[in-house]
């Protein structure tokens, strides 16, 4: 491999790394979308007829923990881990070359964006601990001797995840849509108008903006509920995970942040498919225009998007509500039932990728101005395909992250059904939601058979 | 819960022996290359996208007609990018060691000619 002559990288409009999974076996597919449709009514059959998951008392708490993890040398630690990375990558963006060998492409897109969700899955909120741009509002507070956690105003309510889902979108779009996506001025852009946002949000409504509206804040934090890591009343608590995922709070634009998270996977799985390809370099139309083609990929994204979220309303109100309950606000209480899908599916799309290209920015952040230096010594690494050369083993753990994951949400959507629903309902109450997961998950499996 | 639990494990110990039917094969490198044939002309290529199945460590050799020179991205991991004159050239995709799918794309006209499928 190394034998390949490699003539001078220059950037492609394909999006950073190389060779892409192999599709799963039909075989592989059927056995998936079978346990994920017999699991699901297993679970309606015969689960719990009363709800299980208590905020109030669930939980281990740990004092041992709660010390440490309030500790200043404990938040100053992953504040300055944080910096360096951020100050690592913005290095490279600023000073680096318009090469793919810069690493920032791989920072931003891979260790930022993939990561960041097992790392939230094993260890908690971690972006809440790392973000720089915490860093920065809580040093200007420092300076000027306010408090980091209230702004000029009050975070409006109302506005809840929204802007989250816009910024998530914006990413995706970035990633998936945008031509130029592996050029450097336009990721740079990019970034920096996330920093000027999130600074400004900051500086008017305090370290709320950062846990309502910073993209990757809640990102992270949300994948973070089914880490076993929570917190009651101030102490950090031992959750069962499905016991933690419980305690999301239902904002507004919940359901649109998870519908952009779930529906861009799947379009990026969807636009490599040769359905896809042919599609978009066959069609007359979009073949003589030539912004056709970005046009296409551009709607394709928003349907996607926009179709998750809409078969997910669909499948929340379709059920008779108690007269307290206004059929509109149950999207969002049910909203972090597709959490685990997410997750699974992310696990499946990027588990690969997140190895491979991201060892491979590790080797490349040794040189981030592409001059041959090795200053973090990982220079002279080389990557490891183990995986990728296993591949049963990877379409194994991709069916079964994708099961998995479909198995928690359905177990979370019922939990939080016998809360909601009234009595003669719960059931029947439970079945479009049911049939839009299964919906999902199958959608997801044939996405991967057929890329 | 320990039910569901249980018909979980079972399911996924189903799955597990569904899959692990079929074992990974070596790499055999001595087969003979798949020839395929590439023809630009008037700003379109073909084929468009087609897939093509290719055994690890097996050569791909594109036989290609063109009116205009242009260049080739393979991205496969590391990417190659390769270059053809016009009129008839053949131009080897090596190295294709690692299973996966590897898209053939014309640089010059950005689009996909064939995906292939190493395997």
């Amino acid at each position: 491999m190394s034998l390949v002559a490699v003539v001078a990288q220059t950037t492609s409009a394909h999006g950073i790394g190389g060779a892409k999974d192999l599709p799963i076996s039909p075989e592989l597919a059927i056995a998936g979308a079978v346990a994920a449709l017999t699991v699901s009514f297993t679970v309606l059959a015969v689960a719990w007829r009363t709800p299980r998951f208590d905020e109030a008392t669930s939980g281990l708490p740990s004092s041992g923990l709660t010390r440490l993890v309030d500790s200043t040398a404990w938040r100053l630690g992953w504040r300055v881990v944080g910096f360096a990375i951020f100050a690592w990558a913005m290095f490279a963006a600023v000073a680096g070359q318009d090469l793919l060998t810069n690493p920032f492409f791989g920072m931003f897109y891979v260790w930022w964006w993939v990561g960041l969700v097992p790392l939230s899955l094993f260890l908690g909120p971690v972006w809440k601990a790392l973000s720089p741009v915490r860093t920065i509002n809580a040093a200007f507070a420092k300076i000027s001797g306010s408090d980091p956690e209230v702004g000029v105003f009050t975070y409006p309510e109302r506005l809840g995840h929204w802007p989250a889902a816009v910024g998530l979108f914006a990413f995706v779009w970035l990633e998936l849509v945008y031509p130029f996506s592996t050029e450097l001025g336009p990721v740079r852009l990019w970034a920096a108008a996330y920093l000027a946002v999130m600074l400004l949000g900051g500086a008017l409504f305090g370290n709320v903006f950062y846990e309502r509206a910073d993209p990757f804040e809640v990102y992270s934090s949300l994948v973070a509920k089914m880490s076993p890591w929570g917190r009651r009343d101030g102490q950090v608590v031992i959750r069962n995970p499905l016991a933690n995922l419980d305690t999301v709070v239902a904002r507004p634009g919940l359901v649109a942040v998870v519908a952009v998270l779930f529906g861009s996977t799947g379009f990026d799985s969807f636009k490599d498919s040769q359905r896809w390809v042919k599609f978009v370099q066959g069609n007359d139309f979009i073949v003589s225009h030539s912004w056709a083609d970005d046009l296409a990929d551009n709607i394709a994204l928003l349907v996607f998007c926009a179709g998750v979220g809409l078969i997910f309303a669909i499948g929340t109100m379709a059920t008779g509500v108690s007269s307290g309950e206004r059929r509109i606000s149950l999207p969002n209480k049910f909203a972090h039932s597709v959490v685990p899908i997410i997750v699974g599916y992310i696990v499946a799309h990027y588990l690969s990728y997140l190895i491979e290209v991201g060892q491979d920015t590790l080797i490349k952040a040794s040189d981030p101005l592409s001059d041959g230096s090795n200053y973090l010594g990982t220079g002279d690494w080389s990557v490891n395909y183990w995986l990728s050369y296993h591949p049963t083993l990877l379409a194994n753990i991709k069916v079964g992250a994708v099961v998995l994951g479909h198995v928690l949400g359905v177990i979370s959507a019922h939990d939080r059904a016998i809360k909601l629903l009234p009595q003669r309902h719960q059931l029947t109450g439970q079945l479009p939601l049911l049939v839009a997961m299964v919906a999902f998950t199958v959608g997801g499996l044939y996405l991967l058979f057929a890329a | 819960m320990r039910r569901i639990l249980a018909t979980t494990a079972s399911l996924i110990c189903l799955l597990a022996l569904a899959a692990c039917g079929d074992e990974d094969t070596p790499a055999s490198g001595s087969s003979d290359p798949v020839t395929i044939e590439v023809t630009f002309s008037d700003g379109t290529v073909t084929p468009q996208g087609e897939r093509v199945e290719v055994e690890t460590g097996q050569d791909v050799e594109l036989q290609i007609t063109a009116d205009e020179p242009g260049e080739i991205h393979v991205h496969s991991t590391p990417e190659q990018e390769l270059e053809y004159a016009a009129g008839e050239s053949t131009l080897t995709i090596a190295n294709l060691d690692a299973p996966g799918v590897v898209d053939v794309e014309s640089h010059t006209l950005d689009q996909v000619i064939v995906q292939l499928e190493v395997s």
